[in-house]
């Protein structure tokens, strides 16, 4: 017997209530946080009678999984559930954020939800499933009730247009017209961006290197990380701890460590800290980590199989310890004759 | 009075340097960003994805071309993260190697086409930020960048299947 609960947003967390029950079909919690199942995945199906699966060793079905617990900053994996239509709970405070922003809204999204966040619920009129179930199963009825397919729909509209050619100055019309909404759209998109992610990282990076430099601490960096990152076995080294499979998903989320680094070593460049011959291999030896938190979920967007998910997280994990300090090595190569 | 007057101009220094910096970063590098994005978001929109997938299909049996112009149009036509689903064009055994070039490939591929990841700029960005205010130009770097993350793709893929295989069995 399932049970329903509530899931309301932490303190400064958006979205929710959420109000869900599993069904027999629709009853698995996908904990996608990395290191175990989290204890906030293991209390919604502790109290909804659902079962919990760690994301990382497994998948299942988009249509089987009731509700995904992410720890995500505001990247991607914050909108990739929400995108599929399953219930999101998010343990970091972000909102509506990142490339996928539109996906997530306040009926299938809360965020910044601790243990103390979920409540049972007794109230009856909420829908079951995820809401991709749901549509799935509408459709399915709307197709029994609905005599007329789309493809006869397509057919009406043909028939009836035809003998009404469109003249010249119409169909150049319609064409400019194209061709201005999807400059327009591109603009659209672009200033979203800008304003929803590129913006806040540079406030936020911004105020960080200004601490920095500012305090003092600018200095004992340049004293202490710029040797190391100015030399070709340092820059190895560095690849390779990034690259360590027990780090590298700790490392990965947002790229945010990466840019945070990158930005540190670019000031030191333009002190003269670091020689200009190492930028090439320093931008492939502190990014030794990339995507290593998100293996789970980018196989899951490439409708991988579970037992896919499963051997390529080790596969990957593993094949970046030789495979980070490599790159190194090859960017060194090819930084010859660059400044 | 003095020694107020000091400890709150020194708090005030920190983030007025971090005020410059963010100054900076807004007239230096937004306004390239935002026409560039614009012309290649308006780009992919004339293109559309679905010729970009009809294409895609096409080259996955080939082992050099899955693991580098593959992960190279998926970046650059559908983006992080949405790019990863290109993953369903290869098979199951495949489908790992291909994840790791598409996300290897998210950063080299930000010096010439930021609009690819746009959320994460700064791992290029900031280094190359540190190489302009030397007064360096960073085209070649750019270009450097994106030829290195090729070849490293192309490893990575290749060795990724390897192991993949080995632990399958």
């Amino acid at each position: 017997m399932y049970k329903t609960i509530t899931i309301k947003a932490g303190s400064g967390g958006w979205g929710g209530p959420l109000t869900i029950t599993p069904t027999e079909k629709c009853n698995k919690v996908l904990s996608v946080t990395g290191g175990g199942i989290h204890p906030v995945a293991q209390k919604i199906a502790d109290m909804t009678g659902a079962e919990v699966l760690d994301g990382f060793k497994t998948t299942a079905p988009d249509d089987e999984i009731l509700i995904a617990v992410v720890d995500c900053g505001g990247t991607a994996r914050c909108g990739v559930y929400p995108k599929k239509g399953i219930y999101t709970v998010n343990l970091e405070p972000v909102g509506k954020a990142g490339p996928l922003a539109k996906y997530i809204t306040p009926e299938i999204y809360v965020s910044a939800v601790k243990e103390s966040d979920i409540y049972e619920s007794d109230y009856t009129g909420q829908a079951v499933g995820n809401p991709a179930s749901q549509s799935a199963q509408e459709e399915t009825a709307k197709a029994g009730s609905e005599p007329k397919s789309k493809a006869q729909a397509k057919e009406e509209v043909a028939k009836a247009s035809e003998g009404k050619k469109e003249n010249i100055v119409t169909r150049i019309g319609k064409v400019v017209g194209r061709v201005v909404n999807i400059c327009f759209q591109a603009g659209r998109d672009t200033i979203e961006m800008v304003i929803g992610t590129i913006l806040p990282f540079m406030a936020f990076t911004a105020t960080l290197l200004g601490i920095i430099s500012a305090s003092g601490l600018g200095n004992v960096i340049a004293k202490t990380i710029s040797p190391i990152c100015s030399t070709l076995p340092g820059m190895v080294i560095i690849a390779f701890v990034c690259g360590i499979p027990i780090l590298s998903p700790v490392l990965g989320p947002g790229a945010v460590i990466a840019q945070v680094v990158g930005t540190l070593l670019g000031s030191q460049f333009a002190l003269g800290n670091i020689p200009p011959q190492y930028a090439l291999p320093a931008l492939f030896a502190i990014d030794a980590q990339v995507g290593c938190d998100f293996v789970p979920v980018g196989l899951s967007l490439g409708e991988a199989e579970p037992e896919t998910i499963e051997y390529g997280v080790p596969a990957v994990l593993f094949e970046r310890i030789v495979t980070g300090p490599l790159a190194v090595l090859i960017a060194f190569a090819f930084s010859i004759g660059m400044y | 009075m003095e020694v107020i007057s000091n400890v709150a101009n020194a708090f005030i220094g920190l983030f007025n340097a971090g005020g410059e910096q963010f100054v900076s970063w807004v007239t230096g590098i937004i306004p390239l960003v935002v026409c560039l994005m614009t012309a290649v978001n308006a780009v992919i929109g004339f293109i559309g994805t679905d010729r970009v997938e009809r294409f895609c299909q096409k080259i996955t049996k080939y082992t050099i071309l899955r693991y580098t112009l593959l992960p190279i149009l998926a970046d650059i036509f559908l983006t992080n993260p949405a790019q990863y689903t290109f993953g369903r064009f290869v098979k199951e055994e495949h489908k790992a190697a291909f994840y790791d070039a598409s996300v290897s490939f998210c950063h080299p591929i930000t010096g010439l086409f930021p609009h690819a990841n746009a959320g994460e700029l700064f791992v290029y960005t900031g280094i190359a930020s540190g190489l302009q205010e030397l007064g360096l130009s960073v085209g070649g770097l750019a270009v450097r960048y994106f030829i290195v993350g090729v070849i490293v793709i192309l490893i990575r893929g290749i060795l990724c299947e390897k192991i993949f295989a080995a632990l399958s069995k």
